[in-house]
């Protein structure tokens, strides 16, 4: 019993908090994909590019909590940049290039951030520290904070993808991206703007998980890799069906974690993906009469 | 393996998706070298019967038979190879290669290699069906050209000779005159029914022109809000009261009108 | 079929044949032409998926990686004979390709991409992790291996002649692929996947074929390649190298299996001039592939498919 609390418990929570990060990275790439038809593999770095973000906005304001704030609006910007840049130009072409593209985007910024701030793994300090006593264990308080803002996060993504009229659009564009020039939106704005949303909301997760893990600048790339797990597991047609794959991915990750070193754990959540594409080819919520 | 001269017989076929009942309890039965239309207002359901018999979707209910052989879930591959081909709405060739090519690997997926090894080295001879096929459709002088550069009506005829290439015995029309001009519509009417006559065809058809539908079709059957609302000879649905409150009744309603 | 090979080919192949007899080509060059060539080989059987079929795989360096390691593994045991290794990878890279096509093809092209990397990914770690293959350090100290008994692939010109030779055979079979009726359907697919199903065609068994063919193709020519660096190492799988090849893919030009050869072999003399700058390389690569798609989509060989190399396109 005591195990339980002591070490069970605990760790459900990270991995409820790890897949909350997970879905916020995958919402991002299924939003993009539907919208821009662009499968972003440089979604990972911008993950990334907000901890660095956060480790220079300290650096000048010695205060967490700007950074908070402004990592993701600089990542944000830098996201809207790109994809005037890069991006436009490729919309109507085929989804290959769109591929390469963001493969070569993702290099660029992982060794341009390996370039400027070294491939040392780095380290953010947690706002506060203490810990605090719940359901009979002692939980750090940081990570308490996160479990809440993590929730809060997802909820007001809920609320904006089902409450507001900007996100009613975008998730019904992400269904069927030719309505868009039907409704008399600037399509070209639309999808700017939710470029640089994800980019933002990934450089919000990758911050904030920061004090939790380690920085560097292949952080990314595991994270890309377990999302697109969550990405051919959850389907790209279901935003919820995204975040539900990534709470159960998180919480396998964090799981097998207490039982098998780090390469094992790879594995597993591979056999894992394996065994549900044996038994449902289309993932959890795969759809039928799309020849997919 | 037509029994009574029916080849395709679609049963009580209802398909949902969620919700949305798109089709609710539909038969009807097409005859060995008939020319069968579909017709009703838009969202009644045509597309949807058609996507159902050729494979896109399995129906939620009913059974769909061709020659005596169900049919109803099997993937679309299949179906074709059992000698049901269908053409496209929206046009949907292979944009970047040429005419002749298009309509080569057409053909050559009926010939012995295909799906075997030897197709690994081997090219099939189908250069004398591909220039029939594009000769009978006026295409012969196109043939070098990309696809994606034929107007319009070339891209029409250039979709139903990629269908009929697969040698079917029924053939599924999806709107082949959508978007052509009323003298291309009377050309490729008479077109087509020149040329599934002298094949032997079965046609299946969904239009919306009432000039084509009225002179071609053996019999029609009418399709409203997924339900047959009537079927019979020509003269019959173009007199039958149910049939002219479809499309001319409820303010909602937009009919053929509309595509003007 | 005179048309598999065009007498442009034979003047090109007799024209490498001829390098190791130049005089004073010094060692290094020939075993650079070596690495290029492979690189060529390995583009070329990654565009029939990218360029003929638009399968974009992520995860190439893995048949590759594999087919070195089987060498390798064998070569440890003193094994020595050519044909066993080739014989052997066909045999390893066989049975993962089968198993990753089987998944990656289930869906839409987009989820082959995805699959194919992670599953290089799993493989990477599993070979990077195990003790039993070398761990990070791989399987070193290779000894040469034998054409047969008695006869070494010791020399720097051998060793040449070994990769033109499965070269050249690699480039007649695709030849004789992309021209064949499977080769048509491969283009078909790439143009109009769902059209293609409507006309008969088991869609998915194209793809695992022609994955099936690329993986080995692939596998082979890393099976080849321990032969000249007497190592096999998991860095050999990494996805930077899978980025490698579908770089001197784009460079090449997609869809004309003699523009990726071009591009493989100018993608390695490049890398060999500018790894000098290591630090900056990956930022190059990077650079590199996002102005090749935006500005220069078809390829360096793509501005000659103007001066007549349209077979793949137009006529068949």
């Amino acid at each position: 019993m005591d195990y339980l609390v002591a070490v069970l418990l605990p760790q459900l929570l990270h991995g409820l908090v790890f897949g909350a990060a997970l879905g916020l990275l995958a919402l991002g790439l299924t939003v993009i994909f539907g919208l821009l038809g662009v499968m972003n593999f440089a979604h990972g770095e911008l993950y990334m590019l907000g901890a660095y973000a956060g480790i220079a906005v300290i650096g000048w304001t010695h205060s967490f909590w700007v950074a908070l704030v402004a990592a993701p609006l600089i990542v944000g910007v830098l996201g809207a940049l790109t994809e005037v840049a890069t991006l436009r130009p490729i919309y109507r072409r085929e989804p290959l290039y769109g591929l390469i593209l963001t493969f070569g985007l993702a290099l660029v910024f992982r060794e341009g951030v390996r370039q400027i701030f070294g491939g040392d793994m780095r380290r953010i300090l947690p706002p506060f520290t203490g810990s605090t006593p719940l359901l009979g264990m002692t939980y750090p308080n940081y990570r308490l904070f996160l479990l809440a803002a993590s929730s809060a996060l997802l909820l007001a993504i809920w609320l904006f993808f089902t409450r507001t009229r900007a996100g009613i659009i975008v998730r019904a564009a992400v269904q069927d991206a030719e309505m868009l020039d039907g409704l008399g939106v600037d399509v070209r704005r639309v999808f700017t703007l939710t470029f640089a949303g994800s980019a933002a909301l990934a450089a919000l997760a990758g911050l904030l998980l920061a004090p939790v893990f380690t920085v560097y600048p292949q952080m990314g790339v595991e994270m890309i890799l377990l999302a697109f797990i969550v990405v051919i597991l959850g389907g790209m047609g279901s935003l919820g069906g995204s975040v539900v794959a990534a709470v159960v991915i998180g919480l396998a990750q964090s799981l097998f974690s207490l039982w098998m070193n780090p390469q094992r754990v790879a594995i597993a959540i591979f056999g894992i993906m394996i065994v549900v594409l044996i038994l449902r080819p289309r993932g959890f919520f795969g759809r039928e009469g799309v020849l997919e | 393996m037509a029994r009574d001269g029916v080849v395709l017989d679609v049963a009580a076929v209802s398909k949902s998706f969620g919700a949305l009942a798109a089709l609710a309890a539909v038969s009807l039965a097409v005859r060995e070298g008939e020319v069968f239309s579909v017709i009703g207002p838009n969202g009644a359901g045509k597309s949807t019967l058609f996507n159902v018999v050729c494979g896109l979707y399995a129906p939620t209910a009913g059974r769909v038979r061709f020659r005596g052989r169900e049919i109803a879930g099997l993937p679309p591959e299949a179906i074709n190879r059992l000698g049901v081909a269908k053409t496209f709405q929206i046009t949907n060739v292979f944009p970047e290669i040429s005419v002749g090519e298009n309509v080569r690997v057409a053909a050559q997926s009926r010939s012995a290699d295909s799906g075997r090894l030897p197709s690994l080295w081997r090219r099939p001879d189908v250069d004398m069906r591909v220039d029939e096929l594009l000769g009978a459709f006026g295409l012969a002088g196109r043939r070098d050209e990309l696809a994606e550069n034929l107007s319009h009506g070339e891209q029409r005829y250039l979709e139903i000779c990629l269908a009929l290439a697969t040698e079917p015995s029924l053939l599924l029309l999806d709107e082949p005159t959508a978007g052509m001009t009323p003298g291309e519509t009377k050309d490729a009417t008479q077109l087509i029914r020149r040329v599934t006559r002298a094949r032997g065809l079965t046609l299946l058809l969904i239009e919306h022109d009432m000039s084509v539908v009225m002179g071609i079709s053996d019999r029609i059957a009418v399709l409203h809000f997924g339900e047959k609302i009537a079927e019979g000879p020509p003269e019959a649905i173009r007199n039958d009261p149910k049939v002219i409150e479809a499309y001319l009744g409820p303010p909602e309603d937009e009919g053929p009108r509309a595509r003007e | 079929m005179s048309s598999i090979v065009t007498g442009r080919a034979l003047l090109v192949f007799a024209a490498l044949a001829a390098l190791p007899a130049v005089p004073g080509v010094p060692t290094y060059y020939l075993l650079l032409a070596f690495d290029a060539l492979l690189f060529g080989a390995i583009a070329m059987s990654l565009d029939l998926l990218m360029g003929y079929t638009g399968l974009v795989s992520f995860g190439h360096a893995a048949f590759y990686g594999l087919g070195a390691y089987a060498t390798a593994i064998l070569m440890e045991r003193g094994v020595l004979s050519l044909w066993a290794c080739l014989g052997f990878s066909v045999l390893v890279v066989g049975a993962y390709a089968l198993v990753v096509s089987y998944f990656a093809t289930a869906r839409r092209g987009i989820y082959f991409a995805l699959l194919t990397l992670i599953f290089a990914e799993v493989v990477y770690t599993f070979f990077r992790y195990t003790q039993t293959f070398g761990g990070s350090d791989g399987i070193q100290g290779l000894p040469d291996a034998e054409l047969w008994r008695g006869v070494p692939i010791d020399t720097p010109q051998r060793k040449y002649y070994l990769v033109l030779a499965y070269l050249a055979v690699a480039y007649a079979a695709c030849r004789v692929l992309v021209t064949s009726h499977f080769g048509r359907v491969l283009v078909a697919i790439r143009e109009n996947e769902d059209r293609a199903r409507f006309l008969g065609y088991r869609v998915r068994r194209y793809k695992m074929g022609v994955c099936l063919i690329s993986a080995l193709l692939t596998g082979l020519a890393g099976a080849i390649y321990p032969m000249r660096s007497a190592f096999a190492t998991p860095d050999l799988m990494l996805w930077t190298e899978s980025g490698e090849f579908i770089i001197s893919v784009m460079i090449g030009g997609l869809g004309t299996l003699a523009g990726p050869i071009v591009g493989g072999v100018f993608f390695t003399i490049l890398r060999d001039k500018v790894s000098s700058y290591v630090d900056w390389y990956f930022i190059v690569i990077g650079v590199v592939l996002i102005a090749i798609v935006l500005f220069m989509p078809k390829g360096l060989l793509g501005f000659r498919r103007l001066l007549g190399f349209r077979q793949w396109r137009a006529t068949g």
